[in-house]
């Protein structure tokens, strides 16, 4: 073959051994430091609690498994975001997981598939892409979430969304609010006006885009009005309701609205002072979803804390819900982690003493040689330089002053 | 909370700009005198309404900017739209102004023997290396793009590639450098844009303004 010199690559420093630095790690993975590595388990721990609360019970599926199981039926939205390696022991394609629902829903349909419905699962665990974005950078994250299997009630639906924005305002998220999306009402529409090949595309990328001058120009010939409905119900679902609740659509595309709207309302009983907008054309980022949907966002914090919505679970394709909370965004939208109380033991405290503050929440911080044994001003320093809040003195605890500078 | 509560509009420097003032201000949107100063210094401009800030930035930082949810509203041309491509940003309103095209040109001596159905690679000098590439792929040619800032007309004089893609007004900058437009990718005009986020959480704000960007359009 003749050579030639290789032009589509982006410049890249050439990568000569012994020159990488060795803090460096691969684009969008990070090492997590303190506070914040016992803040994420901390936040996680709670919410995997909170869900126990609602009879949600924990699982916890392997980081990697068969790519055909992982990215069969449903999975195939995740198929170009999976990461993929070689089983040298079974010769056959392995994927590292991006998403875990479709992973909880094979258990649901194998392991679990005659425990009697429906059935409640929750888990936690990191994630892997092949890509980030510009806007979540992150390869590596860490998902938490909950999947209600079997049923396909509207209460279902309604539970998932109370329990996921009650957990969340458990944390202390400000502003939070949900977004109620149905991902294939406009496609159930679409394919009812028997839109062509090159109409359908054209119509989605306005319907995307929120364009209603667009849309209305697509679907002057047929669908106009219901479109035209749908666009203008986008925003407070109070006002959104009103708009699609009497709106005259096809049998699939209605039957849809109608959960939809039947969603709002048990929302509007349970969760009343919850902010919730409606979407009933948003599409994007749903892989897998096909009924009620919904994304939550906090404001002022860049994209969504979490999704969730109806899919069908399983090669038998039972009903389910659910929804994922993504840590990286979490992380931003809650208040700062804080290092906790922490008491310096300086060298010759009694164990007994020790053992007492532990038991009453305190971190204990105990002098390892005797050499740190100074005065009583240097246990201070000590007491500064490994950043406790406080050293034990004369029997109690005292805040460690700031050093004045 | 303060600091999340102003609406922040950007607004792309340059040629656009002097086309999208009158609208923005047909809105009611009227910036401080500095706005219209030509030695001012000054990035971000208060307005007549004191929950709405303008920012001026170039015109892909626009786009930055708005995915980001740094800026809540934006006026950009679909080309920097485009070529972000992202689920963050909606374009719920197409301002009308500022129409220009984004097009395939080639030096005038090739395009007698040029059979674009042979094509299997193309080297590209643009300013859009991701429409672009999206563009040619959709066809089953790779697109290497080889991205430039501005000046892209001289690239094929100087034997950096062949061909450009670019935005093209009247075309008089094309036939000057021996250049023809040989495929329109599309059609530009100034849109609105819109965070997603901000458009969730601030819908009856955020619609407001929507609308009387509408209307402003519409007088027009």
């Amino acid at each position: 073959m003749p050579s030639r010199p290789k032009q589509s690559a982006p410049i890249e420093p050439a990568a000569e051994p012994g020159l990488t630095h060795h803090a460096l790690l691969p684009a969008g993975l990070n090492d997590g430091l303190p506070p914040d590595a016992e803040h994420e388990a901390a936040i996680v721990e709670r919410l995997i609690r909170g869900f126990a609360g609602y009879g949600y019970e924990r699982v916890k599926p392997p980081l990697v498994e068969f790519e055909e199981t992982l990215l069969g039926g449903a999975g195939a939205g995740m198929a170009n975001r999976t990461f993929r390696l070689m089983d040298p022991v079974s010769r056959r394609m392995m994927g590292v997981r991006a998403d875990m629902t479709l992973q909880i829903a094979r258990i649901a349909a194998t392991r679990l598939v005659n425990v009697p419905r429906p059935l409640r699962l929750s888990y936690a665990g990191d994630v892997l892409r092949v890509a980030g974005s510009q806007l979540s950078p992150e390869r590596q994250f860490m998902q938490v979430g909950a999947e209600l299997i079997g049923s396909a009630a509207v209460t279902a639906d309604a539970e998932i969304i109370v329990m996921a924005a009650e957990s969340l305002r458990a944390l202390g998220v400000a502003n939070l609010s949900v977004d109620l999306n149905a991902p294939s009402l406009a496609t159930a529409l679409i394919a009812e006006l028997g839109f062509d090949r090159n109409q359908t595309k054209r119509l989605r990328v306005a319907l995307d885009r929120k364009d209603a001058a667009a849309v209305a120009e697509l679907t002057a010939s047929r669908g106009g009005a219901q479109f035209a409905a749908l666009m203008a119900a986008t925003g407070s679902a109070a006002r959104g309701r009103a708009a699609i609740a009497a709106l005259d659509l096809p049998a699939s595309a209605g039957a849809l609205r109608d959960r939809l709207v039947s969603v709002v309302d048990l929302l509007g009983r349970a969760a009343p002072d919850l902010a919730l907008t409606i979407d009933p054309i948003e599409n994007r980022g749903f892989e897998y979803h096909t009924g009620v949907s919904f994304s939550i966002f906090s404001r002022g914090v860049r994209g969504e804390l979490g999704r969730g919505g109806r899919y069908a679970a399983g090669e038998a394709g039972e009903p389910a819900t659910g929804f994922t909370l993504y840590m990286d965004t979490m992380l931003r939208a809650l208040p700062a982690a804080s290092t906790g109380r922490r008491v310096y033991l300086p060298a010759g405290t009694p164990a007994a003493d020790g053992q007492r503050l532990r038991a009453e929440g305190w971190s204990t911080v105990a002098a390892l040689e005797s050499a740190d044994n100074r005065a009583a001003d240097d246990h201070a320093a000590e007491a500064r330089r490994l950043r406790c809040s406080h050293v034990w003195r004369d029997g109690a605890a005292r805040l460690v002053e700031e050093k004045s500078t | 909370m303060a600091a999340n509560d102003a609406l922040v509009l950007a607004l792309p420097k340059g040629r656009i700009l002097d086309e999208v003032m009158p609208l923005v201000r047909r809105a009611g949107i009227v910036p401080e005198a500095a706005f219209d100063d030509p030695d001012a210094r000054q990035l971000s401009f208060r307005t007549n309404h004191r929950d709405v800030t303008i920012v001026r930035v170039r015109s892909f930082d626009v786009g930055t900017f708005v995915a980001f949810g740094a800026a809540h509203l934006a006026i950009a041309g679909n080309d920097v739209l485009m070529e972000f491509a992202t689920p963050e940003i909606y374009s719920p309103l197409d301002l009308e102004v500022g129409h220009c095209r984004l097009a395939v040109a080639e030096p005038a001596e090739m395009v007698a023997n040029d059979d674009p159905t042979r094509w299997s690679h193309l080297r590209i000098a643009t300013k859009y290396p991701q429409i672009t590439r999206r563009h040619f792929a959709a066809r089953g040619v790779q697109a290497e793009c080889i991205k430039l800032n501005g000046a892209l007309e001289l690239a094929p004089r100087l034997g950096l590639c062949r061909r450009i893609v670019d935005l093209v007004q009247t075309g008089r900058t094309l036939k000057e450098n021996g250049l023809v437009e040989i495929e329109r990718i599309a059609d530009i005009t100034a849109r609105l844009a819109v965070n997603r986020a901000a458009l969730k959480t601030r819908p009856d704000e955020i619609g407001a303004w929507i609308e009387r960007f509408r209307e402003a359009a519409h007088a027009a």
